[in-house]
């Protein structure tokens, strides 16, 4: 027996404080599930490590993959772009960047309760984009599942869909299950394309939902595809039966996913990059706010330009709206007021009463033309006091606005 | 009226000694003499930022309470302190998780108040501690309120966790690893206000905790557990069954007692044939007056809402001629807590010298000590008459508390019998975490949380046929080793820890068509009677009617009226002996007790004017018929020779009238947490029963304990309807009739048989 073991059997003789002797606990490796051999019939591989078993599928495809548009290839095209035009996003991926895009598959919504049963890792390599499914291969063997993942070992940038919400907080909560016996979760770089779809095709698409992305954007069309919220039960259904014949469906149902990821980032590089104008004017004008937002004056004028440009006055009413604001920013007030009567014609509700209120102001503290100032302030009145946006309380507030500015203006007038 | 002269308790009372209008209505005058404070030193090892901030505040030694209650906590043992009202409880827990914290900045603790509202009291108070102790320790309230913004924040750095048991239960438990460094470090748990937990209510709360001390299991801690309560029975043995743990008790309180006068007073009779007295609201009126225009400070307690209102509009007569007086004020369940502030505030400086409350206040809600207390009607049970007691007395002066019997029959024997309340033991709070249909709910919020291996138990619990029988209903699956849940379902979020029922009814107010809102829940059961299509329903002292009950969904759309009638329904209930556990024979009675099936049909409603209770209508309920398991004691007996069933029926009725009133003279319930139910013709023997069962599915342990507890209940209803002064029956005793006949005597033989045949 070493010295170190002697002294650790000493030290339990002691029996002071129990509680204070925190052992590790040992390992025990699970039992495989009976059902191996009939999920492997079904088309999944089995992996064993330290931890377990678990299945896994493999997909290699080539860069010339064509997805929906485009080839999976013009991804590697994108990150040139992004480097070419040096222009500074969250959405930037550097070419050095390793990336990995990545999609689960739980068994419900929220809570421990929750396992992850599939881990979708789709990886761009030189020659082509390998996907890696690890399936778990029942709950008892999840610290093997989570061990396959690897994100333990590297830091990548990871790219998902909603992933920075749902499915990363959901492996971060898996891992602490896990804690007593894996190494540690990783931090990784996260770019979800929820997000950024959200900013870019506000007001353009109805919901944000991947498979509607897919169908209006990016020109691909679902056939037999299972619906997401199936996917639970699909998956308690093999484990309880042994039999994983529809658990395939939700791995085609994954696959698709992280496929429309690549193509999603493509398409969406390309509307951030180039001014070609195939989308309709609202997707540009998402995107001119959006480069304001970020405090990009020079690039977000350029393309809120382009949209009052190339579209009828009709398209570009809210390209007109921001415009003017960063005209009034930079004091260039003549062009703040052209850019805001324009946005008057188009806009309505909420925006048509901002624009009201900016009119106003330009008209009563820069021009100083009062009359056209008490002009809009009239309207704004007029429009508040009839309009059923506003809760009571918020239009009382509104009304008491406008009439504090219309009251101002009138005595500046001398009335 | 007489001129307002401020005085003392003691000088008022003297003038009372000659008032023989007052005198001749004060059944019992009793005197209980002051007693002096019980002081330890602080412990050698409490941290000097604790005595620092301490002294501060007045303290130069603890009470022995607290120094018991520090002395056990460093000896790593559980202990339930059972400390009377404005006794320093806080501090029980206070300096023990303190010192910890201090000892070891990773510690932390968790509080468990009933009631979001309390938890934010008590923030404010241990936060003000730890400003003058100068140390840094972090102490949050964590429930719905909470903004998202901090909740990051609490997970991670907080020390102190003041939450409820409803949150622990559906938003932390489910979410244990993004708690991980409270779980790891977890020392302490508190739960306050102890004797809260029972019925239905303790019974789901006794099971979070076993959920809870699970997870801490999983993250390698061991908490101790350090519970407050107010007297009553089975402190010990209640704060054992919720933590499932072992438990010192801490039963004498150091703090000083102020001399207190218990007054007992009966309003007069007005009627002397039925019994009618003069209504007490009316009696507490007028002696609330008295108080106010003699300058002492008083809290005045009512039982419902409405009748707070009604004592509020009443006395508030008495300043409408003062400007901006807000010396008399209303204080309900549901206030936000800056209206709370704003009248605790009062209090203490004077400016409120009335406070009209339910028993919202019973619990620890800090408003510093009055002078005066009265109660409109005996709160139910001793354990919060005495907590309202404690409400009056400051340290050094006198109290007086006034206790004002309604009719009803638990009243009148309360006021008869003074002894009853201030001498007897008080009541048992009891809980029931046996009750199959609670711990199987949790048993898979446990499943949920954490999966169970072969060999597992829960709690107390084997389980492993349970978990098997959960794998039948699919939501479990078994790997080689252990049950994991596997299921998209939350269970969370399908059980409601205040009520036995899984599924409650909203209720939602449209009486503005584009500001729907919900106003309340309740449970199914009692929706039958109280939310069918056309009832009144009142809450917060506004009328409602119920316009359409969408029983599939649960939902009842209400819309405010104003009318001069309330509704009554009637429920058909149909006992069926599911099984008989425990039975006693005897020459022709048997008492029995089991699980029962229990068919509710609600029938018809009645629409009943105010005031002269003539019925102006009625109209058929419907709702299809509930069914529900529980658990009952029930007696037979034989028909007494030359009765007719009519005559029997009477008798039941105002037997089973009596009996439910005495009930919680010996357990700590609700009335309407058990019933009772004649049968003329029983289903099972085709005899004359009378069935008390749990009103909750499942039971949880009331009708079982009424089985050991049979014979003093029917001697005590014997001897208050034999000596009820009216002549036929009343609301006292027997419950109001319809005319004049043998009813109260039929009563008594009936209860008399059962009686003699059981002793």
């Amino acid at each position: 027996m070493s010295y170190e073991n002697k002294v650790m059997q000493l030290k339990q003789m002691l029996g002071k404080k129990k509680t204070d002797v925190k052992e590790k606990p040992v390992f025990q490796k699970p039992d495989k599930p009976v059902y191996i051999a009939k999920w492997q019939e079904a088309g999944l591989a089995v992996v064993e490590n330290d931890f377990g078993v678990l299945f896994k599928r493999q997909v290699e495809y080539p860069l010339q993959y064509k997805h929906g548009h485009y080839e999976l290839g013009l991804f590697y095209k994108a990150l040139e772009k992004w480097q070419s035009t040096g222009a500074e996003h969250p959405y930037l991926i550097d070419i050095d960047e390793e990336v990995l895009f990545f999609d689960t598959e739980t068994t419900g919504l929220k809570g421990v309760g929750t396992n992850i049963f599939l881990l979708g890792l789709l990886e761009p390599t030189d020659k082509s984009f390998i996907l890696n499914q690890y399936v778990l291969a029942d709950p008892s063997n999840e610290a093997a599942l989570l061990f396959e993942s690897k994100f333990w070992q590297h830091s990548k940038t990871v790219v998902s869909y909603n992933g920075k919400s749902f499915d990363w907080p959901q492996l971060e909560t898996r891992w602490t299950l896990n804690q007593q016996f894996l190494p540690k979760l990783r931090v990784q770089k996260q770019i979800d394309l929820l997000h950024s779809s959200k900013r870019i095709w506000k007001n353009n698409l109805e919901r944000m939902k991947l498979t509607q992305v897919e169908e209006e954007k990016l020109g691909f069309k679902r056939k037999g595809d299972i619906p997401g919220f199936l996917a639970p039960i699909i998956y308690a259904d093999a484990v309880k039966s042994g039999d994983a014949t529809n658990l395939m469906k939700v791995l085609y149902h994954n696959e698709w996913d992280l496929l429309s990821l690549v193509t999603l980032y493509i398409h969406s590089t390309n509307l951030l990059l180039e001014n070609d104008l195939k989308e309709a004017a609202t997707t540009y004008t998402n995107i001119g706010k959006w480069y304001g937002d970020l405090k990009q004056q020079q690039q977000s004028k350029q393309i809120l330009v382009n949209v009052t440009n190339e579209f009828d006055d009709e398209e570009a009413g809210l390209a007109y709206y921001f415009l003017a604001f960063q005209h009034k920013r930079n004091r260039r007030y003549e062009e703040a007021r052209h850019s805001f009567e324009k946005a008057l014609k188009v806009l309505k509700s909420r925006e048509k009463l901002k624009v009201l209120e900016q009119l106003a102001i330009l008209h009563e503290h820069h021009f100083k033309e009062f009359k056209q100032a008490l002009f809009y302030a009239e309207e704004g009145l007029r429009i508040t006091s009839s309009s059923t946006l506003f809760k009571k309380d918020q239009q009382v507030k509104k009304l008491e606005e406008w009439k504090k500015r219309y009251t101002r203006i009138e005595k500046k007038l001398g009335k | 009226m007489v001129l307002s002269k401020k005085r003392t308790i003691d000088e008022l009372l003297q003038e009372w000694q000659y008032d023989e209008e007052l005198k001749q209505n004060i059944i019992h005058w009793q005197t209980l003499e002051a007693k002096p404070a019980h002081y330890s030193p602080f412990p050698q090892s409490l941290h000097p930022s604790i005595q620092k901030a301490l002294e501060a505040r007045g303290i130069g030694q603890l009470y022995t309470h607290q120094r018991e209650a520090f002395d056990f906590a460093q000896e790593g043992k559980s202990f339930t302190a059972v400390t009377p009202t404005a006794s320093g409880k806080s501090l029980c827990y206070h300096l023990p998780v303190l010192q910890k914290i201090l000892e070891d900045p990773s510690s932390r603790a968790i509080y468990l108040f009933p009631t979001k509202a309390l938890a934010q009291d008590q923030k404010a108070d241990l936060n003000e501690l730890i400003e003058l102790m100068g140390e840094e320790i972090l102490s949050y309230t964590y429930d719905g309120d909470t903004a998202p913004a901090i909740r990051q924040k609490i997970r991670k750095a907080g020390h102190i966790v003041m939450t409820n048991p409803d949150m622990l239960h559906s938003g932390i438990l489910p979410h244990h690893t993004k708690w991980v460094s409270l779980f790891e470090n977890l020392k302490y748990i508190v739960i306050d206000e102890l004797h809260t937990y029972k019925g239905v209510f303790g019974s789901h709360v006794a099971h979070v905790i076993r959920r809870l001390k699970r997870i801490c299991a999983f993250y390698g801690s061991d908490p101790i557990f350090i519970c407050t309560s107010a007297t009553i029975k089975n402190p010990k043995e209640l704060a054992e069954k919720l933590t499932n743990s072992k438990h010192e008790l801490i039963a004498n309180s150091g703090a000083p007692v102020g001399k207190k006068t218990f007054l007992f007073y009966n309003p007069p009779i007005i009627h002397p044939t039925f019994g009618v007295r003069r209504s007490s609201i009316l009696e507490v009126r007028d002696l609330a007056t008295r108080l106010y225009e003699a300058g002492i400070q008083s809290i005045v307690f009512a039982k419902s809402r409405v009748r707070v209102e009604m004592l509020v509009t009443y006395l508030k007569s008495l300043t409408k001629n003062k400007i901006k007086d807000e010396s008399i004020r209303g204080y309900r369940g549901g206030y936000l807590p800056t209206e709370r502030r704003a009248i605790e505030k009062g209090l203490r400086n004077g400016t409120i010298q009335v406070v009209v409350s339910t028993n919202a206040l019973e619990l620890g809600v800090d408003i510093g000590q009055l002078q005066a207390c009265i109660m409109t009607g005996y709160p139910g049970n001793i354990a919060s008459a005495w907590q309202q007691a404690g409400r009056a007395g400051r340290r050094q002066d006198s109290a007086l508390i006034i206790y004002v019997a309604n009719s009803t029959a638990l009243d009148q024997y309360v006021v008869q019998n003074p002894n009853y309340l201030l001498g007897s033991s008080p009541e048992e709070a009891l809980i029931n975490p046996e009750n199959i249909l609670i711990l199987m709910d949790h048993l898979k919020c446990a499943a949920f949380e954490l999966p169970f291996s072969m060999t597992d138990g829960y709690g107390e619990f084997e389980v492993q046929q349970l978990l098997e029988f959960l794998q039948d209903e699919g939501v479990l699956v078994k790997t080689s080793s252990q049950w994991y849940w596997m299921s998209e379902r939350f269970p969370a979020h399908e059980i409601s820890l205040r009520s036995a029922s899984q599924e409650n009814v909203v209720i939602i107010d449209q009486s503005i068509p584009a500001g729907t809102k919900v106003i309340g829940e309740m449970d199914t059961y009692s929706a039958m009677t109280l939310l069918h299509e056309e009832a009144i329903y009142l809450h917060q002292g506004t009328q409602f009617q119920v316009e359409k009950l969408d029983w599939e969904e649960k939902k009842a759309y209400v819309r405010e009226v104003d009318v001069d009638y309330f509704t009554d329904a009637n429920l058909a209930v149909e006992l069926k002996v599911l099984n008989e556990d425990k039975s006693a024979k005897y020459k022709t009675a048997t008492v029995s007790y089991g699980d029962i099936s229990l068919l509710a049909i609600p029938t018809i409603f009645k629409k009943i004017r105010f005031q002269t209770h003539e019925n102006i209508g009625s109209g058929k309920i419907h709702i299809p018929p509930l069914e529900m398991h529980t658990n009952a004691t029930w007696m037979s007996f034989d028909l007494p020779e030359n009765w007719s069933e009519e005559m029997l029926t009477d008798a039941l009725t105002g037997a089973a009238y009596a009996i439910s009133s005495f009930i919680p003279l010996y357990l700590q319930c609700d009335r309407n947490d058990l019933t009772v139910v004649p049968q003329v013709k029983s289903v099972h023997n085709e005899k004359p029963t009378l069935f008390v069962y749990d009103s909750y599915p499942g039971g949880i342990g009331l009708s079982e304990r009424v089985y050991d507890i049979l014979v003093p209940i029917l001697e005590q209803t014997i001897k208050h309807v034999r000596n009820c002064p009216c002549q036929t029956g009343c609301p006292s005793c027997i419950g109001a009739q319809d005319s004049l006949n043998e009813s109260k005597n039929k009563v008594l033989k009936v209860l008399s048989i059962l009686l003699s045949e059981i002793e």
